[in-house]
């Protein structure tokens, strides 16, 4: 079975040979360090040149750390286009926003819309064009930003949280505003050729928001992006992931209109699996081990998380770029070992 | 009749904890008019409130939007107790200070501002730098106002490191004894902690006043 077929698979809660082991890319960020310099492809250039985006997102895969490519590097790009201000960061930090585009809430409709075929937009685009061209079996991720979290990219997060309890009128006009760029996006991405789209929204966790104002905002935006993105392939799989302790907003979470979902290292996959029947759990592999553990380690965590019943292997959250090539190899060597036991 | 001040002090610190944002300038105005004692207000009516709020908070039942505009309401409050406090109040008492950011590359300041408050609350003078913090910065700041606490915190994996490097810089100047360094945030842990040798790590904002008063010792 080859890796895309087996990830369509599996992303379905179809039966595949083995587990699939994936980083999405985005926020889930998959490139380190020691892969730039096998490939001779620098951040922040990638951040920008669809050639090096293409290629490094490739070398993830041809380097034998994932099984997937995944584009972009980067929860930048979309609050970027809405006129947030991005420092593109360095070799080791990722591009950070820096300058929000509004002071208040109520300014919502003072921002840009987002335009999907323009400036690093296109980048991830054109990108996702050149892997395609690959017609190699490796699946495409194209990843959004969640609704949230670019929200809170294009205004103070202090004061977008607030609005959110305070302003609930202007709130929702804002969301509903961000949603439809992001729907822009995500719809190009597929266009373009992505196979998978994966929505990450760390700002969006239910300890930041508690379990109303997530059923509120999270779900609701997030659905309506799904929603959107189905328009152009009701059958395209979405993965879902957010943040941080899920144990308050377990019932919300079922809402959302996706079958997958990944999550971070605290959250039990059993407890999930309990409590979300019928759900795909992507992760959890800790991101933190696979930086500062060793193999052995690694090959320990990877086979609990398999065992624990993790329907697809990826990393808890982002990778540091510090993590060695040596442990993400482990991780998906341990994967690829277990077609042969079963 | 009029109320007593322990009714006034429970209205101010109900304003805190109900998000009562708009009306606790009024709740607040009626204790001064009442001839009570400032301080008062402040430590027994606006603390009082945002220590039930992270109370609350510890029980899952406030959530960090709550602990924000219970926060705005206590800074409403204490902007009209303020000019009433006396003003020699601390001339005898130990200023804890701290200096608290969100180390560089990383502008996820949401869960700094919320320990910046908490340790506010606790009576900590805060130097707050803000986010996407030069490491050297901390240090800097630090010697400058004599602070015995360095707060960091990050959201993301990729600027992790730089606490580490914060860490190695006091070593450096051999203020690691003096300034203790405390961190916090999405990916971090004891772990960790242990391994770049900060002072000590702490899961949210109320552990982390708990933890900045045990390391400065403050009683």
């Amino acid at each position: 079975m080859n890796s895309k077929a087996r990830l369509l698979k599996a992303l379905k809660g179809e039966d595949t040979d083995r587990s699939p082991c994936i980083c999405p890319g985005g926020m889930m960020n998959m490139v380190v360090t020691a892969l730039m310099e096998k490939a001779n492809i620098h951040w922040p250039e990638a951040h920008t040149d669809p050639i090096k985006m293409a290629g490094l997102a490739k070398a993830v895969y041809d380097y034998g750390c994932f099984e997937n490519y995944g584009v972009p590097f980067c929860m930048t790009i979309e609050a970027e286009q809405m006129g947030a201000v991005v420092d593109l960061g360095s070799t080791i930090h990722e591009p950070h926003v820096t300058g929000y585009a509004i002071d208040n809430l109520s300014q919502w409709e003072k921002l840009i819309p987002l335009d999907p075929y323009g400036k690093r937009a296109k980048v991830v685009l054109d990108a996702i064009k050149i892997l395609k061209q690959q017609d190699d079996h490796v699946p495409i991720i194209g990843n959004l930003s969640g609704p949230v979290s670019v929200a809170a990219s294009l205004i103070e997060p202090v004061d977008y949280y607030k609005a959110l309890k305070r302003h609930k009128e202007d709130a929702h006009a804002f969301m509903k505003f961000v949603t439809e760029g992001l729907i822009s996006f995500g719809k190009a991405q597929i266009e373009a050729g992505a196979d998978v789209i994966a929505i990450s929204d760390p700002s969006g966790t239910g300890e930041i928001l508690g379990p109303r104002l997530f059923d509120e905002f999270v779900v609701t935006y997030v659905n309506q992006l799904i929603d959107g993105l189905h328009e152009i392939n009701p059958e395209l799989p979405i993965i879902v992931h957010i943040c941080g302790k899920m144990h308050k907003v377990y019932q919300e979470l079922n809402k959302i209109r996706t079958v997958a979902h990944s999550f971070d290292s605290i959250v039990s996959i059993k407890e999930a699996k309990k409590v979300m029947p019928g759900k795909v759990m992507i992760g959890n592999v800790s991101s933190f081990a696979l930086e500062f553990a060793d193999a052995d380690r690694i090959r320990v965590l990877t086979q609990k998380v398999m065992d624990d019943g993790s329907d697809i292997i990826a990393p808890a959250c982002g990778l540091g770029t510090k993590s060695s090539l040596e442990n993400i190899q482990a991780m998906l060597h341990i994967v690829q070992q277990s077609s042969h036991e079963a | 009749m009029a109320k007593s001040k322990e009714e006034l002090l429970q209205q101010l610190s109900d304003c805190v904890f109900e998000m009562e944002d708009e009306n606790v300038a009024d709740a607040a105005n009626e204790y001064i008019d009442a001839g009570y004692e400032a301080l008062d207000g402040v430590l027994k009516g606006l603390v009082d409130g945002m220590n039930r709020a992270g109370q609350m908070y510890e029980e899952e039942e406030y959530f960090v939007t709550d602990l924000l505009v219970c926060s705005d309401a206590m800074y409403n409050g204490l902007e009209v107790l303020k000019p009433h406090l006396p003003l020699d109040q601390d001339a005898d008492a130990v200023n804890y200070k701290c200096v608290i950011g969100v180390v560089e590359g990383d502008t996820h300041d949401i869960g700094k501002n919320l320990v910046r408050i908490m340790l506010e609350t606790a009576g900590f003078e805060v130097y707050d730098l803000g986010r996407d913090v030069p490491l050297i910065s901390f240090v800097e700041k630090a010697k400058e106002v004599d602070a015995q606490l360095i707060c960091l915190s990050t959201l993301m994996t990729t600027t992790m490191p730089g606490m580490k490097e914060v860490v190695e810089m006091l070593e450096k100047e051999e203020l690691k004894d003096k300034v203790k360094v405390m961190i916090g945030g999405g990916p971090i842990s004891q772990a960790y902690c242990d391994q770049i040798n900060a002072d000590g790590y702490a899961v949210n904002a109320i552990g982390a006043v708990t933890l900045a008063k045990e390391l400065v010792g403050m009683a």
